[in-house]
């Protein structure tokens, strides 16, 4: 009697599985199966509510006949349901249809096709010039690369030149006593001084 | 989790379409829509189509606004969908359906209360006459 229930419409159910297309219905009332019955409800005899009987058969009759013409009722919308449908799917209207839409899928084929011819051509076109242009690309880099080379010896070649000059005035064994003669003849000072101004001076008071 | 379709649901728990109110609108302001739903479903939850509304409060001129989709609600009928009593009863009024027995009922029901007031009101008035 005590327990906690849901008294709102919304279903329990609903969290636990919302996929689920049935809910449960909510529960009506406080009270479990167990509960006993109140004390003000103890002596109450329920009986069922007055029927006149005149009018009941009056009433079955009308049900039986509101009954009969809602069964042909729908049979009717039934009727006219296949029918709309087997027309729409198997009729004149649909003949036309159908060959419309063949005529416009072909036109739109053909369009498509002509699309694609377009641009296939216009794609070769400048996959061609790309490819001359990469052509053109390797002949330079070829060129330059062998320019590089040819100024690579030369360059190799003027330092040998110069390494054969400066070879005539190494210092060897046979020309080590002249040499050495030679520079005690002649000191060289390389001491000088520099002026604020920026004047060098290269006179020294050395010998 | 597999997701079933709502055919297979159908089949599965073996309910039908049923043409009904579905209950909308405000606090002490109730609104009605026409709705075809599941059987099984919420009063106010996914429904499959909307056939029209019900507005049981009458407005300015003293009218009561009802508004059906024939078209459809002759498509869900030829489909097999069951219509509730109160939908039977408005359609059975706007003279779509055949007008519904307990509508005759109710109204022979409420002539004859109202006669017997009348009656009776008579009656007390003749008593207090003849008392005068």
């Amino acid at each position: 009697m005590f327990q906690a229930v849901v008294r709102s419409r919304t279903p329990v159910v609903r969290f636990l599985s919302p996929r689920a297309g049935v809910l449960l219905e909510t529960v009506r009332g406080r009270k479990s199966r167990t509960d006993p019955k109140a004390k003000s409800k103890a002596g109450r005899i329920k009986t069922p509510s007055p029927v006149d009987p005149v009018e009941m058969v009056v009433l079955k009759e009308r049900f039986t006949e509101y009954n009969l013409i809602m069964r042909a009722l729908r049979m009717e919308f039934k009727e006219e349901m296949l029918r709309k449908r087997y027309e729409e799917e198997t009729g004149s209207l649909a003949e036309e249809r159908a060959k419309q839409e063949s005529e416009e899928h072909r036109s739109l084929m053909a369009w498509n096709d002509a699309e694609n011819l377009r641009l296939r051509k216009i794609r070769e076109l400048r996959v061609q010039k790309e490819a001359e242009a990469a052509e053109q690309r390797t002949r330079e880099e070829a060129l330059l690369r062998q320019q590089e080379f040819e100024r690579y010896i030369q360059e190799k070649e003027m330092e040998i030149l110069q390494l054969q000059e400066e070879a005539k005035n190494f210092i060897t064994l046979e020309n080590l006593d002249e040499r050495i003669e030679e520079a005690l003849d002649n000191p060289k000072n390389y001491n000088f001084a520099v002026n604020k101004a920026g004047k060098t001076e290269k006179r020294t008071m050395l010998q | 989790m597999v997701h079933l379709s709502s055919l297979l649901l159908r089949k599965y728990h073996g309910g039908h379409v049923a043409i009904r109110l579905a209950l909308g609108g405000a606090t002490n302001r109730p609104f009605y829509r026409i709705v075809a739903a599941y059987n099984k479903r919420s009063r106010d939850g996914k429904y499959i189509e909307q056939l029209g509304s019900y507005d049981p409060l009458p407005n300015i001129y003293n009218e009561k606004l009802v508004s059906f989709n024939f078209d459809r609600i002759k498509y869900w009928m030829g489909c097999g969908a069951h219509p509730t009593k109160p939908v039977a009863k408005l359609l059975g009024l706007a003279g779509f359906f055949p007008l519904h027995p307990m509508t005759i009922t109710e109204a022979e029901r409420r002539i004859k209360s109202e006669a017997k007031t009348q009656k009776e009101e008579e009656e007390d008035e003749e008593e207090k006459q003849a008392e005068q």
